[in-house]
């Protein structure tokens, strides 16, 4: 999955990347937007920045994240 | 009403901290750091043990030495913790406020959304009024760099502006660098006031926006702060990394000198580990260390013939080299191989030194560019030409004259198990480009030379320091990080928001505080008061135009692109902001008004983050009837009903969403509603309102002539 800027997503799942921490279980079921993405390469492995609704901005490792229609 | 008594120690030590408060310092500080604690149990980020602090710190009231009024305030509040120990406890475990009083004051989503947390409704709403200052002032409060992010922010905050779902986001970076320039000019861009120096020394490796950031709030908390740095200039990338026609050179050394003026030392032309290190720093008697080294070196293409020739190098060396003074053109015909920022960047700087064609090779096609938008279209506007699905071969030449750019053409195809698309070389359609410079725009990495002295930090795979988010706290007690050098490459207000979370984090280390659970949620300092304005000019109101710099001075010299808009501009646009600090949107107006009272009159499609719908605050004035039920159930305020020469008003966080005229009873003069809400009313009294006879008559008086009728005296039912 590519994530572009502006793209609307969910937390869906725990990441098993080393920079998923214990706190950002808390964000499952966020819904929020890509605010900048990895914006050097298009790096699958690249910790993408997303502000989620209410629980502000972090970067989260791409496998948490699945984009939401619309 | 009894609030939430997490919320209500908050108000209590809030009434205590600054002038009016309690009378000594020692007591202020105390104050300080229970709210601190206070204000992460209620917003769910506290650890186990946060009571814990808050109980010893309580104890410190009644010190001896405490005046009195300090001491008999150190009781009330451990009255409060101690009458009340579950609720605390239960805020923490379940991270939730059950009467969602802590939540009531949760920021809008732009400030959310901004890495270092800036109050934006609020210095929106200052710059609306014009009070260019007070709003750098709140800006400051969060950010102390707020000139340089109103000229290149990447912005967030305009991702998750909730105007963009009725039109377009507030032009939110704009007005800050126009609020930053105005205040500026007026020589009313100040510091605030620093506390007492604490004697407690902080060493700050790199002058970037991150370690800028610490410097500032340790400042400001009283340490003495020493910023080592390898370049002869301040600002880290965003000096050699961000081009001048992007960012002046001067808007970085006014705000850095702000810093400075605070007793921030920056020793240029310092790198750490060589020209000083680690231990001398600790013979010096530095507490603590804040790692914000950036990411500085530059990936190389990995191609034949790129070791061979001087005219092949990479962006990250191109840009800085140009910044410290270097104006020569890389070449006449510049190939930059990436599509990022940093590409872009590095080919308008090409351009403006005199190259003649500027050629952008990227891989994938125009839809993958990583680029801002705006970044892009700029550089295409200024001549720079891109060449998509073109995969670099090799660097072709001879005698350190580099000749061309070997390519091949991809096609983009999903690789198995992943619904990426990757670009795959198409078999013979291998095809050269022009060149006689070839500058490498694929990424930067953090250089760790130097830094072997901190042997318990550790590094992640990807080449980063690790850290805890919540603290930025390396594995090395008293060692710190923020920026590039934690997250790779990244935005000039996350390196600003990680700076200052670290010294607010370095701060607690040194006071034996404990750390927050998660980094923090900003914080809501002050509610300004809301503009007011008719439905139909916040409807119509249009974000301006950027006035540019004209198009031949764009391709020759490195003046600022966009110029900036006039102060007229800048009101108006900052009074289109929908005052979501005041409105949080829960949508209850919306549900009474259509489900409750039949009427659906409120057309507010903006209020769902999922599901957004149309929005038209005019629309309102066409079946509104001001019975005034959604202001009643309006828990934040936000709409408001009020009476005003001789009109009933409805306005929703200023905007004026309907006004009626107010009737009066015929029978006793008692003020009624309008004829629109009276005619609501006698529709759904039917029955009663036959014994009125076609007359103005308030509840009292129908109910009197409905007596004399034989009618039902019952109260009058709205629903």
């Amino acid at each position: 999955m590519e994530l572009r800027r502006g793209d609307k997503i969910e937390v869906f799942q725990p990441s098993t990347d080393e920079a998923w921490e214990p706190y950002m279980n808390d964000f499952l079921g966020c819904h929020g937007i890509v605010t900048d993405p990895d914006t050097i390469v298009n790096d699958p492995d690249a910790l993408v920045e997303v502000s989620l609704e209410d629980r502000g901005t972090h970067r989260l490792p791409q496998d948490s994240l699945r984009r939401l229609e619309g | 009403m009894q609030i939430c008594p997490v919320r209500q120690t908050i108000l209590f030590l809030e009434d205590q901290i600054g002038p009016g408060g309690l009378p000594d310092p020692r007591g202020q500080r105390i104050s300080e750091q229970i709210m601190t604690l206070a204000e992460e149990i209620a917003e769910g980020a506290a650890g186990q043990t946060h009571l814990t602090a808050i109980e010893s710190l309580v104890e410190e009231y009644e010190a001896d030495q405490s005046p009195e009024p300090t001491r008999a305030f150190g009781k009330k509040i451990k009255q409060m913790i101690t009458d009340h120990k579950e609720v605390f406890v239960s805020h923490i475990q379940s991270r939730n406020c059950p009467t969602s009083d802590c939540s009531k004051l949760a920021p809008s989503p732009c400030q959310m959304a901004c890495p270092a947390g800036i109050d934006v409704p609020t210095y929106l709403a200052l710059i609306a009024e014009g009070k260019d200052a007070q709003a750098i002032e709140v800006i400051r409060r969060d950010n102390p760099l707020p000139w340089v992010c109103g000229l290149i922010c990447t912005r967030p905050c305009e991702m998750m502006c909730v105007r963009a779902r009725i039109d377009t986001p507030i032009s939110i970076k704009f007005l800050k660098a126009f609020a930053a320039e105005r205040a500026m000019s007026d020589r009313a861009y100040v510091n605030p006031e620093p506390k007492p120096a604490n004697g407690k020394k902080v060493c700050v490796v790199g002058a970037g926006p991150g370690g800028l950031s610490c410097a500032y709030y340790l400042a400001l908390m009283g340490y003495k702060v020493k910023i080592i740095e390898a370049l002869p200039v301040p600002g880290g990338m965003i000096m050699v990394g961000i081009p001048r026609y992007r960012l002046p050179r001067e808007v970085i050394d006014r705000e850095v000198a702000m810093i400075e003026a605070l007793g921030v030392e920056i020793c240029y032309n310092t790198r750490f580990g060589k020209d000083i290190t680690k231990a001398a720093l600790e013979e010096q008697g530095y507490d603590a260390f804040f790692l914000a080294m950036g990411a500085h070196k530059g990936w190389s293409l990995g191609i034949a013939g790129e070791d061979e020739f001087s005219r092949a190098i990479d962006a990250v060396t191109f840009l800085k080299d140009v910044a410290l003074g270097e104006h020569h053109a890389p070449g006449t015909h510049v190939v930059v191989v990436g599509g990022g920022n940093v590409a872009i960047d590095a080919a308008r700087t090409s351009l403006r030194l005199g190259a003649e064609k500027v050629t952008i090779a990227y891989r994938r096609s125009r839809e993958q560019l990583p680029a801002d938008i705006e970044e892009v279209e700029q550089a295409e506007e200024e001549g720079i030409e891109f060449d998509f699905l073109t995969i670099p071969k090799a660097i072709v030449g001879q005698k350190d004259q580099i000749t061309g750019l070997s390519c091949i053409k991809a096609e983009l195809k999903k690789k198995k198990g992943s619904d990426r698309l990757a670009p795959v070389p198409l078999e013979g359609s291998d095809f050269n480009i022009r060149a006689d410079a070839v500058i490498a725009a694929i990424g930067q990495y953090v250089d760790d030379d130097g830094f072997e002295a901190f042997d318990r930090v550790s590094w992640s795979r990807r080449g980063t320091v690790e850290v805890n988010h919540a603290s930025m706290e390396t594995k090395e007690p008293g060692v710190f990080a923020a920026g590039d050098a934690v997250s790779g490459p990244a935005t000039v207000i996350e390196a600003i928001g990680g700076g200052k979370r670290a010294a607010d984090a370095i701060d607690r280390h040194l006071r034996g505080m404990p750390q927050p659970r998660m980094p923090r949620v900003p914080v809501r300092h002050h509610t300004e008061p809301v503009m007011e304005m008719s439905a139909s000019q916040k409807m119509t109101l249009k974000a301006p135009k950027m006035p540019m710099l004209a198009m031949d001075r764009r391709r020759t010299m490195f003046q600022q692109v966009e110029l900036g808009y006039d102060e007229k501009s800048v009101r108006k646009e900052a009074s289109r902001c929908l005052r979501c600090d005041i409105c949080r949107r829960c949508g209850e107006c919306v549900e009474i008004c259509r489900d409750k009272m039949g009427i659906n009159a409120l057309r507010l499609g903006y209020m769902s983050f999922d599901k957004q719908k149309p929005t038209d605050f005019r629309a309102t004035a066409e079946n509104c009837i001001t019975c005034g039920a959604c202001a009643a159930n309006c828990e934040n305020h936000a709409l408001v009903m009020d009476e005003k020469d001789g009109q009933r008003r409805l306005l929703l966080c200023g905007t004026l969403l309907n006004s009626q005229a107010i009737q009066y009873c015929e029978g006793c003069g008692a003020k009624l509603g309008s004829v629109e809400y009276t005619r609501f009313i006698d529709k759904k009294t039917q029955d009663v309102a036959q014994a009125n006879a076609g007359r103005l008559l308030c509840h009292e008086c129908q109910r009197k002539l409905g007596a004399r009728a034989g009618q039902p005296k019952g109260p009058i039912s709205l629903v």
